[in-house]
C-alpha cells in the first residue's frame, strides 16, 4: 500500500514539474543532435532573445492574474516602436520639421506614457463597465492599429518602414554589455533583468501586488476586505501598458526598422509563455519566476527546433501542443487543490 | 443620480462619436467633393447615386480637372504593407489629379473582409472596382468578385489573378508585374555580383558560397517564385562560369529557406533567424553564412540589423552581401550606406498611374488600355509594370 502511495507521489512530482523535465529533455536531445547548441554563442543568443521577449510577458502576466488577458499588447509595442523609431532617427520623415534626434530619456518617458495611456483605457473600461478584458483589449488593439497606420502616413513617410535610426539609440539598446568568450551580450539583457527585478518587487513586496492577487482570486472578497478593486485593476493594466511601451522602445532599436507589422501577434507568445510558466487563467496564481521560465522554455524550444532544421509547419503543431499540455497540467494542480 | 450618470455618459459618448466621425469624414471627402462640378465632357452614361452632390459647381473649381461621373472603390489587401502603402499614396494622388472620386478600403489581409467590402461598395454605387486581391491561392475569390460586380468594371492589381479569371468578363483587367520576373532578376543580379567578387565573398575559402534564403510567407505565389528563382538563376550563372552552385548554410534543412512564421514578410522574423544562425555559424567556426537572399526588403533589412549587431555590414567591417526586392526607402538608404548590395525595384508610381488611366478609360467608355504603353500590355487582359534592378548606381 505504502509502495502505491510512493509511486503516486513520484507520479505527481513528475507531472507537477513536467515543464522543467520537458526543457531538460529537449536540451539534452538537441545537444546530442547539434553539440553547438550548448556553445557560448548559442546560449547568449537564447538569453538575448529571451530578454527581448520578457518585458511584454511580465506586463501581460498581471492581466492574467486578474483572470483577464490583454490582446492589445502587440499593437502597443508596434505603436511605441514606431514612435521611438520616428523620433530617434537620422531621417525625419514622420516629422519633417525636426533636424536632431530627440533626447533618449524623453522618448523613453513618452513611450512609457503612451503605453500607460492605452493601459488606463483598458483598465478603466474593465473596472468601470465590468467588460471582459478580451473585448476591451480587442477594441483597443484595433484602435491602436489604426493609430499606427495614421502615424506612419504622417509627414512625408507615406506608410514606409522607419529606419536610419540614430547611432546613440541603437548602441544604447544593442551595444555590448560585456563579452564572454568573444561573444557580445547586448545591453537590453541588462534592462530586461532590471525590469524583472522591479516586477518581482512590485508583485511580492508591495500592497499593490498583494491587492492584485486578492482581486485575481476573488474580486468580491477583496472588495469586502477593503481593497480598492477599481484602482487595482486600472493600475495592473497601466503597468502592463508601460511594459509594452518599454518593449516597443527596445524592439525599435533591436530590429532597427519599425512598420505597421511590428509587434503583430507578440501577445500570443507572451500569453503562451505566461501560461506555460504557471500563471493561471483561474486567477490569483502566478509567479515572476514562472514567467521567466515560460519565456525561456518557448525560446529554447524554438531555437532548438531551428537548430534541428525542423519543418516550419511542424513548429505550429509543437507550439500548440506545448500550450495545451501546460494548461492541462496547470488545471490539474488546481483541481487537486479544490 | 446613477441613472442620470448613465444617460449623461451615453450622450457624451454619442456626441464624441459624432464629432469624431465628422472630423474623419471631412478630410477624406473634401478633395473629391470640391472637384465634383458637373463634368460636361464625360458622356454621363451611368446614373450615379452620388449625383446628388454634383450640382455644387463653384466658380473656384475652374482650375480643377474635369471630374468624372461615378466613383471608384479601391481595395488594398492590407494597409500594413510598405510597398502597397506607396502604391496607395501614388494612386490617391493620381486619382485626385484625374478628378475621380474614390474610396479606399483596407481588407486587412482577409479575403472575407474584402469580399464583404466589395458588396458594400457595389450597393453604395461604385462604378469601377480596383482590387488588390487578398487570396491569390485560387481563382474563386477573384471570380466571386467579378460575378458580384455584374458588369461593373473590375481592375485587379499587384497580387496575381489568373488569365482565366480575368478573361471571364470583358470588363476586367489585371495590372501587375510579371511576378516571376522579380525572382529571375534578383537571381541574375546575385549571380553577377558573386562572379565579380567571388574570392572576397568566399570567407572560408572553401570554393563555395553558403547562403541563407528568407521567405516571406508560405502559399504565396510571389514568395514561392522569388524563393525558387532567386537561388536557381544565381546558380545558373555561377555554374555557367565554372563555379560551384550555392550551398544552403544548413545541409539538414531540406526546404532550403527559412520562412516568417506569421507570414508577414517581417524584418523581426529575419533578425531573429539571422541572430540564431550566427550563434552557430561564424567566421570563427569557419562556416559563416556568405550571402543573404530575402524575398523582400523588410526581411533584408532585418537580416542586416542582426549582421550589424554582430559587427558586420558597417563601415570598415566585412560586408555579407544582402539582397532584397521592392526598393523601399529603407533599402535604398541601406544600399547608399553600403550595408546592402541590391534590390529589385517595383515601380509603385508606374502601377498607380496605369491603374488611374485605365479607370478613367472605363469611366469615359473608351478602350481599357487606351493610352497605356503598348509594350507593357499582354493580350487584352493584363498590363505588366516592368521591374528594374537597383544597386544605388
Amino acid at each position: 500500500m505504502a509502495e502505491k502511495d510512493n509511486l503516486k507521489k513520484i507520479g505527481d512530482l513528475l507531472l507537477n514539474n513536467a515543464m522543467y523535465i520537458i526543457i531538460a529533455l529537449a536540451v539534452v536531445y538537441i545537444t546530442i543532435m547539434r553539440p553547438s547548441f550548448l556553445g557560448i554563442p548559442s546560449i547568449v543568443n537564447i538569453l538575448s532573445l529571451t530578454a527581448a521577449k520578457l518585458p511584454i510577458a511580465l506586463g501581460i502576466g498581471g492581466c492574467i492574474v486578474l483572470t483577464g488577458t490583454d490582446i492589445s499588447a502587440g499593437r502597443v509595442v508596434g505603436l511605441t516602436a514606431c514612435i521611438s523609431a520616428s523620433l530617434l532617427t537620422t531621417v525625419f520623415k514622420v516629422f519633417p520639421d525636426m533636424s536632431n534626434a530627440a533626447p533618449l530619456p524623453l522618448v523613453l518617458l513618452l513611450v512609457i506614457g503612451v503605453g500607460a495611456l492605452v493601459g488606463f483605457v483598458n483598465g478603466f473600461s474593465v473596472a468601470k463597465f465590468k467588460l471582459h478584458p478580451f473585448i476591451v483589449t480587442l477594441s483597443t488593439q484595433l484602435i491602436v492599429y489604426g493609430a499606427i497606420l495614421m502615424y506612419l502616413m504622417r509627414g512625408v513617410n507615406n506608410g514606409q518602414t522607419l529606419s536610419g535610426l540614430a547611432d546613440n539609440y541603437r548602441s544604447f539598446i544593442t551595444g555590448t554589455l560585456f563579452s564572454i568568450g568573444g561573444v557580445a551580450v547586448p545591453k537590453y539583457v541588462l534592462y530586461s533583468l532590471i525590469l524583472t527585478i522591479i516586477m518581482w518587487i512590485i508583485w511580492n513586496k508591495t500592497t499593490f501586488g498583494k491587492n492584485m492577487f486578492a482581486v485575481g482570486s476573488n474580486e468580491e472578497a477583496a472588495n469586502v476586505s477593503g481593497v480598492n478593486v477599481m484602482r487595482t485593476i486600472i493600475m495592473v493594466f497601466m503597468l502592463a501598458g508601460m511594459m509594452y511601451g518599454i518593449t516597443g522602445f527596445l524592439d525599435g532599436a533591436r530590429i532597427a526598422s519599425a512598420n505597421a507589422n511590428t509587434g503583430l501577434n507578440y501577445e500570443c507568445d507572451a500569453i503562451a509563455a505566461c501560461v506555460i510558466g504557471g500563471v493561471s487563467f483561474v486567477g490569483g496564481i502566478g509567479r515572476i519566476s514562472g514567467i521567466v521560465v515560460g519565456v525561456l522554455l518557448l525560446q529554447i524550444i524554438f531555437t532548438g527546433l531551428n537548430f534541428l532544421a525542423v519543418d516550419a509547419n511542424m513548429l505550429y503543431i509543437i507550439k500548440g501542443l506545448i500550450i495545451l499540455i501546460a494548461c492541462a497540467i496547470d488545471m490539474r494542480k488546481y483541481l487537486v487543490r479544490k | 443620480m446613477k441613472k442620470f450618470n448613465k444617460k449623461f455618459l451615453c450622450t457624451l459618448l454619442s456626441v464624441s462619436m459624432l464629432v469624431f466621425m465628422t472630423a474623419c469624414g471631412g478630410k477624406s471627402d473634401s478633395a473629391p467633393a470640391s472637384n465634383s462640378n458637373t463634368a460636361s465632357n464625360s458622356d454621363a452614361k451611368t446614373d450615379t447615386p452620388a449625383a446628388a452632390d454634383t450640382d455644387t459647381a463653384a466658380p473656384a473649381d475652374t482650375e480643377a480637372p474635369a471630374s468624372k461621373d461615378g466613383s471608384v472603390a479601391v481595395f488594398y489587401y492590407t494597409y500594413g504593407d510598405t510597398y502597397i502603402s506607396s502604391v496607395r499614396a501614388a494612386l490617391d494622388s493620381a486619382l485626385d489629379a484625374a478628378g475621380i472620386k474614390y474610396q479606399d478600403y483596407d481588407s486587412n489581409n482577409s479575403q472575407t473582409t474584402q469580399s464583404e467590402q466589395v458588396t458594400t461598395a457595389l450597393t453604395q454605387g461604385a462604378t469601377v472596382l480596383v482590387v488588390n486581391l487578398v487570396d491569390t491561392g485560387s481563382d474563386d475569390a477573384a471570380k466571386n468578385i467579378i460575378t458580384q460586380a455584374n458588369g461593373v468594371p473590375v481592375i485587379f492589381f499587384n497580387r496575381s489573378v489568373s488569365e482565366e479569371a480575368v478573361t471571364s468578363s470583358d470588363k476586367c483587367v489585371f495590372v501587375g508585374t510579371d511576378y516571376e520576373m522579380a525572382g529571375h532578376m534578383q537571381g541574375e543580379m546575385i549571380g553577377n555580383y558573386l562572379l565579380e567578387n567571388y574570392d572576397t565573398l568566399d570567407l572560408n575559402g572553401d570554393g563555395t558560397i553558403s547562403y541563407v534564403m528568407f521567405k516571406g510567407q508560405e502559399g504565396n505565389a510571389e514568395a514561392d517564385a522569388r524563393t525558387q528563382y532567386g537561388q536557381e538563376d544565381a546558380d545558373a550563372i555561377l555554374t555557367g562560369a565554372g563555379k560551384p552552385a550555392l550551398s544552403f548554410y544548413d545541409s539538414a534543412n531540406s526546404n532550403k529557406y527559412l520562412v516568417d512564421q506569421a507570414g508577414a514578410w517581417s524584418s523581426a522574423a529575419a533578425t531573429e533567424y539571422m541572430q540564431t544562425i550566427m550563434s552557430q555559424y561564424s567566421e570563427a567556426n569557419n562556416n559563416m553564412v556568405e550571402l543573404v537572399i530575402a524575398n523582400n526588403d523588410e526581411m533584408a533589412i532585418g537580416a542586416i540589423t542582426a549582421l550589424q549587431n554582430a559587427g558586420y555590414n558597417k563601415e570598415g567591417a566585412t560586408v555579407i552581401p544582402v539582397f532584397g526586392v521592392d526598393a523601399t526607402d529603407a533599402a535604398k538608404d541601406a544600399i547608399a550606406a553600403g550595408s546592402m548590395i541590391g534590390t529589385i525595384k517595383q515601380d509603385a508610381e508606374g502601377m498607380a498611374n496605369t491603374i488611374a488611366s485605365i479607370t478613367a478609360n472605363y469611366m469615359d467608355g473608351k478602350e481599357a488600355f487606351d493610352g497605356v504603353d503598348s509594350a507593357n500590355v499582354v493580350g487584352t487582359w493584363r498590363v505588366n509594370i516592368p521591374y528594374a534592378t537597383y544597386t544605388g548606381n
